[in-house]
């Protein structure tokens, strides 16, 4: 499932990465919250979906997306965990600078798109669109390995 | 050595005063014919010397060329006369071509000035050196400007036998304050380019003789400059990139060393390319997407490394304003990604328009996301007793199978310590397997095509729960190579294989952990 632009990278791994990374923070779970004492659905459902969202960062490759990062970076501190990342040269853009002038602009659809990709709030809009790409591809891969997973361990 | 030429020469040293136009043309002719005066002069010493010291001495010979005193003119006055008949229009612009070539710093382009003549001159060897070599920074010396000046025209009295390198050199010349004046479609405003251009340009503008001399000598060659412009329109396949747009005040175009190189290596290419809108397309190929988002400074030789700046042409009847170039990029660039999203949304092929392609994106990320919490909540609901694998089994059968080889990667860097350190040593240590397992597999085979046996391993043994199906799946791990073969398709005939089955062995689903 790689697509390869002559300039623009979006490149997914296949779906048994995200498979693993998914079944095991499935197991990180499970062995962590036996299921003698179940909490309530939705706090599981919860936290099976955070444990998607990261397992699916990770997947798509932790720290060479700025979505990824910023998820992971997310996760960690609602654990209180401190993650470190590899730095990368960030060029202050002056269109980050025009979006602080204009903040009292109307909701356009590429801040709803902000809103919506992780890490989204500090790229300009050409990134902004290269890792909503990367997300998407990556969020659709997700969803078919979860699908498999409901598919395969629903009773019949 | 210097000094030595500028005995030879006899010149004095020009006084720093500009003179009108009118007189500047006499003293080019005068600068031109000097050369007879000193036969012994070597021709490639000197012209190897002028292509050194070119850059820095451009104005300031061009000063003393502007403003050669009266006395010299009348030494020169009567070897003057002789000669000025046919040739001297031909001198004038072979030294205007020196002198513009000098100005956009343009090595290559007077490098192929003068190499075009090479099979005429005699002195063929020395024409092609500056030409390979560009011009280390020149230190500037107003005493060796004069001996510069003559040194150069002597190459360019050599010329004075070829009378349609006059032409050709005119057009060259047009190229020339093209090159620098690039995104203008006229011809000749070379005042207002000149004076609009920032950085090393600025010289040229202060020399507003120059452009007295320039543009009256060059107005007779305007139609056919710009008809050699538009027959030199030709498919070089790359476009080509505005350097006057890196001139733009913007403090990330302060690299000029690199736009050196960058006009040298530009200038040969701007020649013979012109600025069009069906050029466009083309360029967005040779966009360089790691410049900066103001800066446009492509190289357009593929082979060079990419560098900060991207150029871009301007369009014809467009603003070349630095600011509107630098937007017109950024719009491109997100077009072009936008594009790009458009293959991935399904059904957005019938939208057509930014805004609209932005909603329907909006929406389906939207409501991927929605399924992935739907799912979860289904995971959670249905799966409570069956989400113990038997991870451990499996990876260990593996592990044995594959080296573990690296230990360090991404995976332990981006927090999965986290997760690991809140478990029991043994699930710590399951883990580390496999993370060495999807570490190796993802060294070695970066399409993570091996990651199937694996992966083929955990599902069917999510799916099939008993130790029994285990040694089954140990063919898969004999060999690193049988891993190729797998593919999605198998994958997925795998976890069917394995959903079929729990019909049978629903009552031994349980596994242990």
């Amino acid at each position: 499932m790689a697509s390869s632009d002559k300039t623009i990278n979006t490149d997914v791994p296949e779906k048994d990465v995200f498979a693993i990374h998914f079944l095991q923070s499935l197991s990180n779970l499970t062995t962590q919250n036996p299921f003698n004492s179940p909490d309530t659905t939705n706090y599981r459902a919860r936290k099976i979906k955070k444990a998607a969202y990261v397992s699916m960062a990770k997947a798509a490759g932790g720290s060479s997306r700025l979505w990824s990062r910023a998820l992971l970076g997310r996760a960690a501190k609602e654990n209180n965990k401190i993650v470190r990342f590899a730095r990368r040269k960030r060029k202050v853009t002056w269109k980050i600078s025009s979006k602080r002038r204009s903040d009292q602009r109307a909701p356009e659809a590429t801040d709803r798109l902000r809103n919506l990709v992780p890490g989204g709030g500090t790229m300009e809009t050409s990134k902004l669109m290269e890792e909503t790409a990367h997300y998407i591809k990556c969020l659709s891969m997700q969803v078919k390995v979860m699908q498999c997973l409901v598919d395969g361990l629903s009773p019949k | 050595m210097e000094n030595e030429l500028f005995m030879n020469t006899e010149f004095p040293p020009p006084p720093p005063e500009f003179e009108p136009p009118s007189s500047s043309s006499a003293m080019m002719l005068n600068w031109a014919l000097m050369d007879p005066t000193n036969p012994q002069q070597d021709p490639s010493f000197l012209w190897e010397k002028s292509t050194e010291q070119q850059q820095s001495i451009f104005d300031s010979a061009l000063s003393s060329l502007v403003s050669s005193p009266t006395p010299s003119n009348s030494n020169f006055s009567g070897g003057c006369g002789g000669g000025v008949g046919g040739g001297g229009d031909g001198f004038i612009i072979r030294e205007l071509i020196g002198k513009l070539g000098n100005i956009g710093n343009n090595h290559n382009i007077s490098g192929e000035i003068y190499g075009t003549t090479t099979p005429m001159s005699r002195s063929a060897s020395c024409y092609a050196t500056p030409m390979s070599s560009p011009p280390p920074p020149p230190p500037p010396s107003a005493s060796s400007n004069s001996q510069i000046m003559m040194n150069r025209t002597t190459p360019l009295t050599e010329f004075s036998a070829d009378p349609g390198f006059a032409e050709r050199a005119a057009r060259f010349s047009c190229f020339g304050s093209r090159s620098f004046n690039g995104r203008t479609n006229s011809h000749l405003p070379i005042n207002n380019n000149v004076v609009n251009n920032s950085g090393k340009l600025t010289r040229v503008s202060s020399t507003p003789a120059l452009n007295g001399l320039v543009s009256p000598e060059l107005a007779p060659m305007i139609p056919g400059g710009e008809f050699s412009r538009k027959r030199k329109s030709l498919p070089k396949g790359k476009p080509k990139e505005n350097p006057i747009s890196t001139a733009s005040p913007s403090p990330s175009f302060s690299k000029t060393a690199e736009k050196k190189e960058d006009w040298s290596g530009k200038g040969s290419k701007s020649l013979e390319e012109k600025v069009g809108k069906r050029r466009r397309d083309e360029e967005e190929d040779n966009v360089d997407e790691e410049g900066g988002e103001g800066n446009k400074n492509n190289n357009t030789k593929p082979p060079e490394p990419p560098k900060d700046y991207i150029h871009v042409r301007a369009r014809r009847g467009q603003a070349t304003d630095s600011h509107s170039l630098a937007e017109r990029v950024r719009r491109e660039k997100i077009g072009e990604r936008m594009k790009l999203l458009q293959d991935l949304v399904p059904g957005c092929n019938k939208v057509t328009g930014k805004a609209l392609m932005l909603d329907e994106i909006i929406n389906y990320v939207q409501s991927l996301q929605r399924q992935v919490e739907f799912l979860s909540m289904k995971l959670s609901s249905v799966n409570d007793t069956r989400l113990e694998f038997n991870v451990d089994a499996l990876v260990s059968k593996d592990v044995v199978m594959i080296p573990s080889s690296n230990n360090n990667n991404r995976l332990h860097e981006e927090g999965l310590q986290s997760k690991s350190s809140s478990h029991h040593h043994h699930h710590h240590h399951q883990q580390q397997q496999l993370n060495n397992i999807y570490n190796n597999n993802s060294q070695l085979h970066p399409n993570n095509m091996m990651l199937q046996s694996p992966m083929n391993s955990l599902e069917t043994s999510s799916l099939a729960r008993s130790f029994t199906h285990l040694p089954t799946l140990t063919q898969f791990t004999d060999s690193i190579s049988q891993y190729q073969m797998f593919s999605e398709e198998d994958l997925q005939s795998i976890v069917g294989m394995g959903v079929a089955q729990p019909n049978n062995e629903s009552q031994h689903m349980k596994l242990e952990i």
